[in-house]
């Protein structure tokens, strides 16, 4: 059970859904530090794609390529739909209003996809003809490497965005402080629309992602939602490595409890470490100082 | 206080409503929509507890339905495994569930708004496997079947038309004690607590304290809740007191208006008949309307019903309070036509 082969497969694996979570806690956390809000829509913003992925894919028999920039396009419009419907008419409430309005959208887009897809569990076609690549003896599905891949990419290039580029310097000034931002000239309700839109990019990659290796059915999105505040709070409400970390941290930990100790309460473990970080850390691993943001 | 200055005025008033209340189920005769009036009566209490942890302190509690849940699994286990009668489990659950809320409280009421809201969906998530992968104790899956009807003397309350009395008596007992806790003393510490928690307690409320107590009678509300729920369909699993249940109390709140008593109770009607008045349009349809109401009710009704009653006149809002009883017999009259 212990031996070095095992633990590396293990490894990977969890390495590989911690970074799908990691993707869906990047969406939740950008978010949450922009504009304040617990977005309970954020796994909806993963099984959309999901099921359009596999629409295109086996339905419409479309190439990988041109289906995935089509996702990357109806995820501009839902970003985009979603800041003016759920968010933009509320935004200066209470967050209790604004994470409502959230939970109505979900029941909503959940079900509506219930209807235009059915109920039946479908997978997209694999990315890679190939089962899985022999690594020194562990053997790796291909895309478990594409998933891992493209978080490490987008982590690169969400440095360079926040880092290097004036658009990124906006969003992280909106964030910090809103009137302050506006009256520096900074477009604020232009930045909060490109924020969501991205928000809503990145759940859509992790739909894409996924939709090989897993079933997607219409209720997929709640159990990513909640394992991406698992993994946002483990990593520090509002903090963007946090996130991240926090993802990989879950998935890896979630996978080797489900292993080593019991596979029934394989989910719990994500919310023992949620419970257990809010008691004796509750800042996360790189987190904001927890006191209430107005 | 309003409310017994008021009291001799309306008197009339009250007996009209005492009637209607008392006539309800033969007027409504269909028996389910009976039953369905029964769940909305134990909503009603689930979503009254909430009203004092957000609708009066401002705290989220994303984990009713696990309190729901642990009153329910309280009078169901002590009832099959151990015989005790509703009316033991009556006075057992509801403190079972507010040790939980006092257990789950004191460790995580220091963190503030959203953390708290975060701590709350994992213990309910954590309550809700619990509950559903430990077999030995709470059956799993199967749930624990073959709950007791209520006995009180000669009279069983088995039918649904016969407990709607007893959980219409449980709700007025739960709403009076919420009106009296809103206008005591402790109703006044929560509120300063919702306003300013510094400024309270710079004024020497114990915010601590507060909060820890306001979260255990939240989910005493829960479990009473979660005991009449047990002895009206004599069966409990796990699904039922998902995560979810718990959404579905917060938007009941908020749709009634967080903060109101009468407000809660309508709500929680509102929403348990919605749904089953949109079921023409067959499961799926009728769910993605109800998601689409809820966004546009949050739009464009910020306080909720309560709030757009306040709106129309205070002096409305001033008389809606103590007909909070009334509020759910009205909705099924209009359902049966």
């Amino acid at each position: 059970m212990f031996d070095i082969t095992t633990l590396a497969q293990f490894l990977v694996t969890g390495l590989a859904m911690g970074s799908v979570y990691a993707l869906v806690a990047l969406s939740f956390a950008l978010l949450y530090k922009a504009v304040g809000i617990l977005n309970f829509a954020v796994g909806e913003s993963v099984m959309v794609p999901a099921f359009i992925v596999v629409i295109l894919l086996s339905v419409l028999r479309l190439p990988f390529l041109p289906a995935y920039l089509i996702i990357i396009g109806v995820m501009v419009f839902f970003g985009a739909v979603f800041h003016r419907t759920v968010y933009h008419p509320l935004r200066g409430r209470p967050f209790i209003s604004v994470l409502v309005s959230t939970i109505g959208a979900s029941l909503f887009l959940r079900n509506t996809s219930l209807l235009v897809f059915g109920a039946d569990p479908r997978v997209s076609p694999a990315l890679f003809q190939v089962q899985s690549v022999n690594f020194f003896g562990v053997f790796v599905p291909p895309q478990y490497l594409l998933i891992i891949t493209t978080l490490i990419i987008l982590v690169v290039f969400q440095y360079w965005l926040f880092e290097k580029t004036l658009l990124g310097k906006k969003m992280q000034a909106t964030a910090q402080d809103r009137d302050m931002a506006r009256l520096l000239g900074i477009p604020v309700d232009t930045i909060i629309l490109i924020t969501f839109i991205y928000a809503a990019i990145l759940g859509g990659i992790a739909g894409i992602l996924l939709a090989p290796i897993f079933y997607v059915t219409s209720d997929m999105g709640f159990m990513f939602a909640l394992k991406a505040f698992a993994s946002s709070i483990a990593g520090g409400l509002g903090s963007i490595p946090g996130a991240i970390v926090g993802g990989l941290f879950i998935g890896v930990v979630e996978l080797f409890c489900a292993a080593y100790i019991s596979a029934t309460y394989r989910d719990v473990f994500a919310f023992i470490i949620l419970i257990a970080v809010l008691l004796l850390r509750p800042q996360g691993f790189f987190g904001e100082k927890v006191s209430e943001k107005v | 206080m309003s409310f017994k200055k008021g009291l001799p005025v309306k008197i009339p008033f009250y007996l009209a409503v005492a009637i209607v209340l008392a006539a309800l189920p033969m007027l409504i005769r269909s028996n389910y929509w009976v039953g369905t009036l029964n769940l909305a009566i134990i909503y009603s209490i689930a979503v009254l507890g909430l009203n004092i942890i957000l609708g009066l302190t401002g705290q989220l509690n994303i984990a009713q339905a696990a309190f729901w849940g642990i009153g329910a699994y309280t009078a169901a286990l002590l009832n099959t495994r151990l015989g005790w009668p509703f009316w033991a489990t009556f006075l057992v659950a509801p403190p079972t569930a507010a040790a939980f809320g006092v257990i789950l409280g004191f460790p995580t009421l220091k963190l503030s708004g959203r953390y708290l809201a975060m701590a709350t969906i994992g213990f309910g998530i954590i309550i809700n496997l619990i509950l559903n992968n430990w077999k030995e104790f709470t059956g799993g899956v199967d749930g624990i079947p073959g709950i007791t009807s209520p006995v009180l003397g000669p009279f069983r309350f088995s039918t649904n038309g016969s407990f709607y009395y007893l959980a219409l008596a449980c709700l007025i007992l739960a709403a009076l004690t919420q009106v009296k806790i809103k206008n005591s003393r402790m109703g006044r510490a929560f509120q300063a607590i919702k306003d300013n928690e510094l400024a309270a307690e710079l004024s020497g409320v114990d915010t601590f304290k507060y909060r820890v107590v306001a979260f255990a009678l939240c989910s005493a509300y829960g479990g009473m809740a979660g005991q009449l729920f047990a002895h009206r369909t004599k069966y409990v699993s796990a699904e039922t007191f998902f995560i979810d249940m718990s959404i579905l109390f917060i938007c009941m709140l908020m749709i009634g208006g967080a903060g109101s008593v009468a407000g809660s109770i309508v709500g929680a009607c509102l929403l348990t008949f919605i749904p089953e008045w949109l079921r023409f349009l067959q499961g799926p349809w009728a769910m993605a309307i109800f998601g689409l109401a809820i966004v546009v009710i949050m739009i464009f009704m910020p306080t909720g019903l309560a709030g757009l009653a306040k709106s129309v006149g205070s002096k409305m809002a001033v008389r809606l309070r103590p007909e909070s009883q009334k509020e759910p017999a009205e909705l099924p009259r209009e359902a049966s036509h």
